[in-house]
């Protein structure tokens, strides 16, 4: 793929590898990544990373900073996101938020890197995209799940057909406001975007036939006491532990 | 002696003068010295009084400069030098004042402002807030202005102020939004408060629409719209409850007991705002949905269908206990109770009925029906004029578990007889279904909210009061809307009754005789003044004040409110609001119909929906059948034998992601 770098007739074009349009679309969806998750993701050293994303930068498609603990994270600008037809703003990653969307990329990453997953085909639909189809009517007591994985149909894999929602915890929230968005979550029947009354339709099939909770070690005792309140819709929640890469250097997974 | 008199009087007045004079020069001198602070305090009071403000908003406004007063004064002691950073501190408004004016002097006015700002904005706000306030006083207290008539002129003014403010809020998007984050509902933009704090927006607690509510509006005042809002606005805050657990599932049922044309378009548009608040389907009865009479219990059929009937007294009272005997050995078959009005009908027969008991078990019945032989087919003749009138509305299928609004129109002005005996099954129906809980598998009681328009117009066979009484113990909320106060019911002791127990507040609109409303929202006490009148068209400062009670809600006031306000009558004080109007969206196209089913059932439920009151009673949890993913993610599930569906096992991908997973 060539694109030129800037307007106008003397702009040099630049040859973007498909390695570059997975990173550049991961690293957009994903609101920023660190160097080292997107050494995994492109498969090379980090060292290799540092160098596409230091191209990213020459071309104007991403900016990187050392912006908390850790190797250096990046993020695409306007430009970039342009290139990649996202209508994101073009934004560094919020600081308070470093070490969830660093949990968030390697729950993505560890479950895209599983041959099930490739198996079933499966597509992850991030909580930036889901923002984006909400536009601003994300009410403030709506929940917006940190990401959505669909398993397109007939896949030979039993769980085919179904869509899950996934929740990275890194921190203990209460049992009753955690089961509060566990039951928001099964009960959803519309997409993100869809009109309020389409929300939670009883009649309607769940949007998400699980929720897939990753959780940290402090956070994960109250996570199960919140799916223990469930009754029926308990068997629908699904907790598992962060991978070992989620920890933020320096802050750890707790 | 003349002439020293008059001397004495004109220093008398010169003295005064001079004294006034002085005084003006020294207010003025201080004006001048506290420049920056006195044109603050004159802008806002001007903003406050041209746009209806109270005075809390301006001391709001002072507090919210406070972060920007703490950052210059830090700013101030860190400049300082060490030790003398808290004399610095204390010392700082003073030398921005000279600093100010020395800029000022030097002609750097924009240097002169911003250096003067953080100490003139928040005391100029505070005392621009005091000279407000104590200008409301005055003329609240009749000792301001030039003539006594001013204080009447100066609250017509500052009505209108208000509205416009109120008015301009409602215009602006998103600045009167259905609920708070915390649930409460926003009626619209305050106008004024008397009693009530004042605050920008109504906020109702959702509490107030779980209770008993009264709406008094005649046509054209924005009655509709107003109880469209609170209508959504319960739906909104309701289902929001119902998706996190904390409560039942909603039901709103509303009697618009008026009927015809307007009454439609009514129910269309309470359709679209409803559907835009959370409700998944708007049943209009008996137009497009129907309900079941015969799903109440057996004795309480009873009672229902002789109550549809209208019986006289004295020696007609024989034939209503043979009606009843026959009616309840209809009822009571052992073949069990009628499933449709053809069913019932068909049991008005002494054949059939003699059929029906000859089990050998009942012999006292076979008697009754032998002595009541002779008058079973008039009362078979009754009921089939009776469901004919009635038409099928109440003849099923259908019940109120199968849509979250039921828009049930009643034709109370053409048809009064059909209407009271509509209105009569309806809320037996309703009672029924709240009480021995239709359709929900072990949920939640749903939370209730009972609209009845007009009711006095069919509640001969049903008193209003009675229905208040049921509601209660029910724990339905009631919400009872009327054209005038005599609308609300039969009597002025019922009306009374009503009113008296609305705890969810009155809302009153546009009304010529609102004087007994007035009369229960109470009084409070005013300070009253007279002035001396010096000649013609000239009052002197001089008088006298008492303390009197005035009612809380002035009367005229409500009967010149304009199109959109209402007045909020809770706990003895008022709050004036303007309605914000919601905007519907398009009406859409009805679903086909399928299955035997009116077509908006059949679009938003499947035909073998158990229930619908608990999360948990969604398709794939409760239904074993229903499908757990959409429609085209595969085949279905089996089910485990408790009901839930077994969900596919995911562990192998998990385990490979994440880790295996002890169990």
């Amino acid at each position: 793929m060539t694109l030129s770098t800037a307007k106008g007739a003397r702009a040099a074009p630049v040859r973007l590898t498909e390695r570059d349009l997975r990173g550049l679309v991961f690293t957009a969806e994903m609101y920023g990544v660190q160097l080292d998750l997107l050494a995994g993701l492109l498969d090379l050293a980090p060292a290799g990373a540092g160098r596409v994303a230091a191209r990213w930068r020459r071309i104007g498609y991403a900016d990187s900073a050392r912006i908390g603990p850790g190797r250096p994270w990046v993020w695409l600008t306007r430009r970039g996101l342009t290139a990649c037809g996202l209508r994101y703003p073009a934004v560094p990653p919020a600081l308070s938020r470093l070490a969830h969307l660093r949990a968030v990329a390697a729950v993505r990453l560890a479950l895209e890197s599983a041959s099930g997953y490739r198996q079933a085909e499966g597509y992850w639909r991030s909580e930036r995209k889901l923002r984006a189809r909400m536009g601003g009517r994300v009410g403030l007591r709506e929940h917006i799940p940190d990401g959505e994985i669909h398993f397109p149909n007939g896949r030979g894999v039993p769980y085919a057909g179904e869509c899950w929602a996934v929740e990275a915890e890194l921190t203990r929230k209460t049992v009753i406001r955690t089961a509060a968005i566990m039951r928001e979550l099964l009960a959803r029947t519309a997409d993100y975007g869809s009109p309020a009354a389409e929300t939670a339709v009883p009649g309607r099939p769940p949007r998400h036939a699980r929720v897939l909770y990753l959780c940290s070690p402090a956070a994960r005792p109250t996570v199960a006491r919140a799916a223990g309140t469930l009754g029926a819709m308990a068997p629908r929640i699904e907790i598992r532990n962060l991978p070992p890469a989620a920890a933020l250097d320096g802050l750890g997974c707790s | 002696m003349i002439t020293r008199y008059l001397t004495l009087v004109a220093l008398r007045g010169a003295v005064r003068l001079a004294g006034r004079l002085l005084r003006a020069a020294a207010i003025a001198a201080a004006l001048v010295a506290a420049a920056p602070v006195s044109l603050v305090a004159g802008y806002s009071a001007a903003l406050a009084w041209l746009l209806g403000w109270p005075p809390r908003r301006l001391y709001a406004a002072a507090l919210w400069c406070l972060p920007m007063v703490a950052v210059w004064l830090a700013w101030t002691g860190l400049r300082a030098p060490s030790g003398g950073a808290l004399a610095a501190i204390a010392t700082a408004p003073y030398h921005a004042w000279l600093s100010m004016w020395h800029l000022g002097a030097a002609g750097s006015v924009a240097a002169a402002a911003v250096t003067i700002a953080p100490a003139a904005i928040p005391l100029g706000l505070v005392a621009g807030g005091l000279a407000w306030s104590r200008r409301i006083y005055s003329m609240r207290a009749g000792t301001g202005g030039l003539t006594p008539g001013s204080p009447v002129v100066f609250d017509q003014r500052q009505w209108w102020h208000q509205v416009r403010s109120a008015r301009a809020r409602i215009a602006a998007p998103g600045s009167v939004p259905l609920t708070t984050p915390s649930g409460d509902v926003v009626a619209g933009a305050v106008i004024r408060a008397v009693g009530h704090p004042q605050r920008p927006v109504a906020v109702l607690p959702y509490a107030r629409l779980r209770s008993h509510q009264v709406v008094i509006g005649t046509t054209g005042t924005g009655k509709t719209t107003l109880l469209l809002r609170l209508w959504a606005g319960f739906m909104a805050t309701a289902l929001r409850r119902h998706v996190a657990g904390a409560g039942g599932r909603p039901l709103l049922v509303v009697l618009d007991c008026k009927g015809g044309g307007d009454s439609r378009r009514v129910a269309d548009r309470a359709r679209r705002v409803l559907r835009d608040a959370g409700a998944r389907a708007t049943a209009v009865w008996p137009d497009e949905a129907s309900l079941s009479i015969w799903d109440l219990p057996p004795g309480r059929l009873v009672t229902t269908l002789l109550d549809l009937i209208e019986h006289g007294s004295g020696p007609a009272a024989y034939y209503a206990d043979v009606m009843e005997a026959v009616v309840s050995l209809a009822a009571g078959a052992p073949a069990g109770p009628p499933r449709s009005t053809a069913d019932f009908l068909a049991r008005l027969d002494p054949g059939w009925l003699a059929a029906a008991y000859r089990t050998g078990r009942h012999d006292s019945e076979l008697a009754l029906i032998g002595s009541a032989a002779r008058q079973v087919p008039d009362v078979a003749l009754r009921f089939r004029a009776l469901f004919r009138r009635l038409g099928p509305g109440l003849d099923g299928p259908g019940s109120f578990a199968d849509a979250d609004v039921w828009y049930c129109i009643l034709e109370g002005t053409a048809e009064i007889a059909v209407a009271e005996a509509q209105a009569r099954t309806l809320v037996d129906l309703l009672a029924s279904y709240v009480a021995h809980g239709a359709g929900r598998p072990g949920g939640s009681a749903p939370e209730v909210l009972l609209a009845v328009d007009e009711f006095s117009a069919v509640s001969r066979r049903l008193p209003v009061w009675q229905l208040y009484e049921r509601a209660r113990s029910l724990g339905l909320a009631v919400q009872v809307s009327a054209q005038s106060w005599q609308g609300l019911a039969g009597d002025e002791s019922e009306r009374l009754r009503i009113a008296a127990s609305a705890d969810g507040g009155i809302w009153l609109l546009r009304t010529p005789h609102p004087d007994p409303v007035v009369a229960l929202a109470g009084n409070r006490p005013v300070i009253d003044t007279t002035r001396r009148l010096m000649g013609a068209a000239l009052w002197s400062d001089e008088g006298s004040s008492r303390l009197r009670h005035t009612p809380v809600l002035d009367p005229d006031i409500v009967r010149a409110l304009d199109v959109g306000q209402a007045a909020y009558i809770h706990r003895g004080a008022v709050t004036f609001v303007q309605v914000k109007r919601l905007v519907a969206a398009p009406a859409a196209l009805a679903p086909p119909a399928a299955s035997g089913r009116p077509g908006w059932q059949a679009a938003v439920m499947p035909a073998s929906l158990p229930g619908l009151a608990d999360p948990a009673s969604l398709p794939g949890l409760a239904d074993p059948a229903g499908p757990v993913v959409p429609p085209d993610a595969g085949p279905p599930r089996a089910a485990e034998p408790g009901g839930s569906p077994v969900l596919p096992d995911a562990r192998p991908l998990l385990d490979e992601a994440f880790g295996p997973e002890s169990r």
